[in-house]
């Protein structure tokens, strides 16, 4: 495989099975297109990101970040995020537990409910907040009477965060939960353990990979959330502004480098993700081939 | 002697799902029920007037229009994309594998303003575009563009795992019968990950539908022209029509929920296909 | 410890695993549940564990109700079949589990801990492999890590289902033998699930055949393959030729042929014939293919003709298919040197004369 390597035309990952070899002239423009399409989708967008934010040099950049603006947005981003990851954690592992290791009725649908927020637009999610406590809302008045503040005020944006996030730790978990089965729990504790020893020594450590990825998706989407967290933010610059909030505000501005010296961060957060995604997906294919590789061995010395 | 209760050997049934069922409900039941209590505060004359008029007659269609040309775009390029990362070895694959996930980490607002930069008129492509005569930001094409880079991801992640799953000793059947390699892709290869090409364009579909963050920056939001479904409630809030707002709302929403129903008909089907 | 099942039911949805289940297990002694899959026999096994809750009946262990005991407090070990070994712990991790999460009051120090793990390492032939992970081992090293994790809690019970079904045939010979022994030497009351008749035979003290739900038959390895109590029981116990015939004047009569039951002194329990009836009875006569005397000539005994249609001479036991007169096809088992001494070609002409023959009436 590392021979063939130089042709940039690629070559089949079938190697010697000759059967199943496409044609050279389509490998050859199948690749083309496929790597042009990718460079033009994603890698430029990520290209012109980097290239305008640093298009003064460092010191632009720096200062872009620098500014008290940019820098309460960045706090209330992480505040969102270091609420609502931890809230889903904590949902998302009792619904995995719920779904995986217990048959009730209503499951498929309790499944589908937990991925509704997936297909509620991100603007209709923010606006069921404001439907609810902002001023003309259901509890508005009750809310105004008592001097709270949710809609275009900090717990809105929270909220709307929480709601967009829901179910991202729960459907990394509930597939790998279920195929984990229930055995080494029922192992756990028909040698004695009781249900939070099972959790902890048994559960935890099976799911550990799981959690850490499905909580990087989910710290992705508390930072990157913008429509839902627009609707009821109310765009107060330094109080309730978020970094995606901001960075349309300059970008509106036509103040480019900060914009962009902004979206260079969360560009920098997508990719640190992508990044971890494919190292846990890395060390799980390598651990399965291990595994499969010392059992053939061990079977072979026995 | 007869027990009522079904005893469970694992603990924490009652506590964990009695925790979904609450923390679901309080974070996403309640307020979705709020919006449909909302809309039965409308006369059907009021709520059909508001979810017919000729602007957001205008902006369902462009929604669904340019949703479904992304999906269209994705499920051709998305196919070619898959085969090329399954099948073909080449420099760099591993990473542009990596990177067909960008969309669902990247924050839709950072990919809108960078879209946007590139096809704007000055741009990078808008540039190369504007001297064939074609508009691409600020225009319903660049309403697409952005769709297509939201919804990438789908059909590449859906078709990826059937086809590195496909038997090959099949294609090497359908050879051994005396099948050309087109036939054997067309006739073998290609109904096989049917099912799941379809259920990549119906995901990355109903993900268009709901877009919002990068449209807006690369749309321009002329109502009438630009202007999609999610913008036009948004724009209702802001001027305090809540009631025109949750009307169009629901409408979406109905679209969204029928995109479930689709999706679930569709993994079934692929299931089953699956052997 | 004993095991006692008394009435035992347990419906899953409109499906009954369990129908009534009644069964004692003695003190000590090494029984194996038998049973095609959907037999009940891996449910009745995580009944008695209390991994599953029975929907009717009790089980007392020693005499006393463990029915709502939870599956902690009943002092079993249960030998998964997939073995469920931990597998982000190492083999020294797995088998000290049980003792790691006693409470502290009960739970032994490290040093013991350690002493008692390697004692059973050491009895399952796996001391050098405490550092390894699961996911490094061979299925039947899987499988005892699996009994040493389950035996270090000290049991009064082990229950195993099927221990040896994941593993490929040579390393079940070993181990089976390897769990005969080392039940003779911890003598823990042991009950193991099985679909494999020859497994259920040579290893336990007694079997139990089980079959919808229920219990066919109980008995000694001896007592269900030579008296079996009914049909079920005597096509899963090994291969057999089915007649349909009659019983008349207390003679097996099937084709041509009339035998007595308890021919040539081998007893059959033939408790369903009465023998004072003389009217003819419609019946099934059985022959294992082991039961068959062949000769070349008629030679008096009472006989059907056949014809050798094939002969698998692979093996100490030749066996022979043959196809009788009336187009039914028989098999037919004998020695190796019987065989050469015969001379048996294909397509030859032969007589079958059953040394035993077992009938169940319809």
């Amino acid at each position: 495989m590392a021979g063939a390597a130089g042709h940039f035309g690629g070559t089949n990952k079938a190697g010697g099975r000759v059967g199943t070899r496409d044609p050279w002239w389509m490998r050859w423009s199948l690749t083309v297109v496929a790597v042009v399409f990718l460079a033009v989708m994603l890698i430029l967008p990520l290209v012109i990101v980097f290239a305008t934010a640093f298009s003064k040099g460092w010191s632009g950049f720096a200062a872009a970040i620098a500014e008290s603006e940019s820098w309460s947005a960045i706090k209330l981003t992480l505040l969102a995020a270091a609420v609502s990851v931890p809230l889903n954690i904590v949902f998302g592992v009792a619904a995995a537990w719920a779904i995986s290791k217990f048959e009730f009725r209503g499951k498929d649908l309790l499944i589908t409910l937990i991925d509704l927020p997936f297909s509620v637009s991100p603007i209709i999610a923010g606006m069921l907040f404001v439907l609810l406590f902002g001023a003309h809302g259901w509890l508005g008045s009750w809310l105004a009477a008592r001097d709270i503040k949710i809609i275009f005020a900090v717990p809105g944006i929270v909220l709307a965060t929480v709601f967009v996030t829901v179910p991202f730790v729960a459907r990394e978990l509930i597939p790998l939960m279920q195929s984990q089965g229930r055995e080494e729990e029922e192992a756990a504790l028909s040698l004695g353990a009781s249900g939070w020893q099972a959790f902890f020594r048994v559960t935890i450590p099976n799911i550990k990979w799981g959690l850490i990825y499905g909580v990087i998706l989910c710290n992705a989407r508390a930072l990157g959330e913008f429509g839902a967290v627009s609707v009821v933010s109310g765009h107060i610059q330094g109080v309730t502004n978020t970094m995606p909030l901001q960075i349309e505000i300059l970008y509106n501005e036509y103040k480019f480098v900060p914009a962009f010296a902004m979206a260079s961060l969360l560009v920098l957060m997508a990719l640190l993700t992508l990044v971890v995604k494919h190292g846990i997906e890395w060390r799980a294919a390598r651990s399965h081939a291990q595994a499969v590789d010392e059992t053939v061995g061990a079977a072979a010395t026995a | 002697m007869v027990r009522g209760k079904r005893h469970r050997v694992l603990p924490g049934f009652g506590l964990t799902c009695g925790y979904t069922l609450t923390y679901l409900g309080l974070v996403v039941l309640i307020p979705l029920a709020t919006l449909f209590l909302r809309t039965s505060s409308l006369t059907w004359a009021q709520f059909w007037t508001t979810v017919t008029s000729e602007r957001a007659l205008f902006a369902y269609k462009l929604t669904i229009g340019a949703s479904f040309l992304a999906a269209l775009v994705n499920s051709v390029f998305g196919l070619i994309v898959a085969w090329v990362l399954v099948r073909y070895r080449f420099p760099g694959r591993a990473i542009l594998d990596a990177l067909v996930d960008l969309p669902f980490a990247l924050p839709t607002a950072v990919a809108g303003i960078s879209l946007c930069a590139l096809y704007a008129p000055g741009g990078w492509l808008g540039g190369m575009l504007q001297k064939a005569g074609v508009q691409a930001a600020y225009a319903p094409l660049g309403v697409v563009i952005a769709m297509v880079f939201v919804s990438l991801p789908f059909v590449v992640r859906t078709v990826q795992p059937v086809l590195a799953d496909l038997d090959q000793e099949v294609e090497e059947a359908s050879a051994s019968l005396g099948a050309r390699r087109w036939q054997t892709l067309r006739r073998v290869v290609f109904p096989s990950v049917l099912p799941s090409l379809l259920t990549g364009l119906a995901l990355a579909f109903g993900r268009s539908l709901g877009e919002f963050g990068s449209i807006v920056f690369i749309s321009g939001n002329m109502p009438g022209r630009t202007e999609i479904a999610s913008l036009l409630i948004l724009t209702r809030l802001e001027e305090f029509d809540y009631a025109g707002a949750t009307a169009i709302a629901v409408v979406m929403l109905g679209m969204s929920f029928g995109m479930i129903f689709v999706i679930n008909v569709l993994q079934t089907w692929s299931r089953r296909g699956a052997v | 410890m004993s095991i006692e099942i008394q009435g035992v039911t347990k419906v899953f949805g409109d499906f009954k695993a369990l129908d009534q289940i009644d069964l004692t297990v003695p003190s000590g002694e090494l029984v194996a549940l038998l049973g095609p899959s959907g037999s009940g026999k891996t449910t009745l096994l995580r009944v008695i564990a209390g991994l599953e809750s029975a929907d009717d009946g009790s089980i007392l262990f020693d005499g006393e109700d463990a029915t709502t005991r939870h599956v902690r407090e009943r002092g079993v070990g249960f030998v998964f079949q997939h073995y469920a070994l931990f597998r982000h712990m190492s083999v020294f991790e797995n088998v000290a589990f049980g003792l790691r999460v006693r409470p502290r009051r009960l739970r032994p120090s490290r040093e013991e801990i350690r002493e008692r793990v390697m004692k059973l390492l050491k009895l399952v032939q796996l001391e050098h492999l405490g550092k390894r992970y699961p996911g490094q081992l061979s299925g039947g090293q899987r499988q005892r890590v699996a009994l040493a994790r389950a035996l270090a809690v000290e049991p009064k019970v082990l229950l195993l289902d099927e221990p040896f079904g994941a593993l490929d045939a040579r390393v079940r010979q070993e181990l089976r033998s390897w769990l005969r022994r080392l039940h003779d030497e911890i003598h823990v009351t042991s009950v193991f699930v099985t679909h494999d008749q020859e497994e259920a035979l040579e290893v336990a003290d007694r079997v139990v055949v089980m079959s919808g739900g229920r219990i066919e038959q109980i008995g000694t390895p001896e007592e269900v393959f030579h008296h079996p109590a009914n049909e079920f029981v005597m096509h899963f116990l090994g291969n057999v030729n089915v007649f349909h015939g009659r019983v008349e004047g207390g003679k097996a009569v099937f084709g041509d042929v009339a035998v007595e039951h308890g021919e040539a002194g081998t007893a059959t329990r033939s408790s369903e014939v009465e023998p004072l009836d003389d009217e003819a009875k419609p019946a099934k006569v059985f022959i294992r293919p082991h039961e068959w005397d062949i000769a070349v000539y008629r030679n008096g005994r009472p006989a059907m003709e056949a014809v050798v249609i094939h002969v698998n001479a692979a093996g100490p036991v030749v066996k022979v298919s043959l196809l009788s007169e009336s187009g039914e096809p028989v098999h037919a088992e004998l020695p190796l040197e019987h065989y050469r001494s015969l001379e048996l070609r294909t397509g030859q002409r032969v007589f079958l004369s059953p040394r035993k023959v077992k009938v169940f009436f319809d």
